[in-house]
């Protein structure tokens, strides 16, 4: 193929903007939903209640927000409250949660795997594997296909 | 380290499975054309969010998919200067051949090794579970055809050596 095949500097004028179909994506900015309480977090992780602690910071995500720092702050939050699990705790874990909590947690778990760091990786995929044996591949299709990021 | 690698795969085979479902999808700007929209990326309705499972900082993949496509990067383990050229050597001779590996793409994508591209004709003339089943069976022999390389490499250098330095004896 010749190189400039793919050029399009010479295209001033973008058309497609005034298509009638075109998709736009909804803004559905609700900065109502600000992530989860971080201090109830820590103080039942503090207490060793590790299940209370993953359903209290699975509740009301920041998927809504725009802003970067604080969808870092939370997930920075959530992979605390992974780590905090050993693996035979997890199962139990998992079962607690309701079906929507569980893809918040999925989405999650994408979201550390985004990042790696070598001291919580082989939890992460122990996560994976047991929210995988619970969600089916239902729980992973419906992180890959909403737009609504962690 | 091995207590890693199998459910990383498994979190890899899982991630495929769910979504290498495609259809067959008409481009939407061009007529009578048939484009991999995780390739052209014409409009966002189509795509799913990227994911990436990684099992430390080197060793990761990303999985693109869209409705007709998908992209699979791959990056490779790389530990030290003679691996990461056997490991381009290798990635680029299958590359260059890439017609015949049907979905291998003949260029990665930025910051990956390799990359295939899966679209749903592949999918109309093989299996699915089958192609998933090659994508896990090509990470697992990548790592270890790149250390037999490198051992290939160094043994060969060693006899050599030894042979050069036979005539000062």
């Amino acid at each position: 193929m010749s190189v400039n095949t793919g050029a399009k500097l010479f295209r001033k004028v973008d058309v497609d903007q005034f298509d009638e179909e075109r998709f736009v994506e909804d803004a559905g900015d609700d900065s109502s939903a600000v992530g989860p309480n971080e201090s109830e977090v820590n103080n039942l992780l503090a207490q060793n209640r590790n299940a209370e602690a993953l359903k209290a910071v699975l509740n009301n995500p920041p998927v809504n927000t725009k802003d970067q720092a604080i969808k870092d702050r939370c997930a920075s939050l959530v992979l605390r409250v992974l780590s905090a699990f050993k693996v035979s705790e997890m199962e139990g874990a998992i079962n607690g949660l309701e079906q929507p909590a569980q893809d918040v947690l999925m989405k999650y778990l994408y979201r550390g795997f985004e990042s790696p760091k070598e001291a919580v990786q082989s939890n992460l995929l122990a996560w994976h594997e047991k929210l995988f044996a619970v969600g089916g591949y239902g729980c992973i299709v419906r992180v890959l296909t909403d737009r609504k990021t962690v | 380290m091995a207590a890693t690698l199998k459910p990383y795969l498994e979190a890899v085979r899982k991630t495929l499975h769910a979504s290498m479902c495609l259809e067959n999808f008409p481009s939407q700007v061009v007529e009578r054309h048939n484009k991999p929209e995780v390739e052209v990326m014409s409009s966002k309705e189509l795509l799913f969010t990227p994911v990436v499972i990684s099992r430390n900082e080197r060793e990761r993949v990303k999985i693109e998919g869209s409705i007709n496509s998908i992209r699979i990067s791959i990056a490779i383990k790389q530990a030290d200067e003679i691996e990461k050229i056997l490991c381009h050597k290798f990635t680029n001779f299958m590359m260059q051949r890439a017609e015949n590996f049907f979905i291998l793409r003949r260029k990665p994508i930025e910051g990956y090794d390799i990359s295939f591209l899966v679209t749903n004709f592949h999918l109309e003339q093989m299996l699915k579970h089958k192609l998933v089943d090659f994508v896990i069976h090509f990470m697992e022999e990548i790592d270890k055809e790149v250390s037999n390389l490198k051992l290939a490499v160094n043994t060969r250098a060693r006899i050599s050596a030894a042979e050069f330095l036979q005539c000062f004896n």
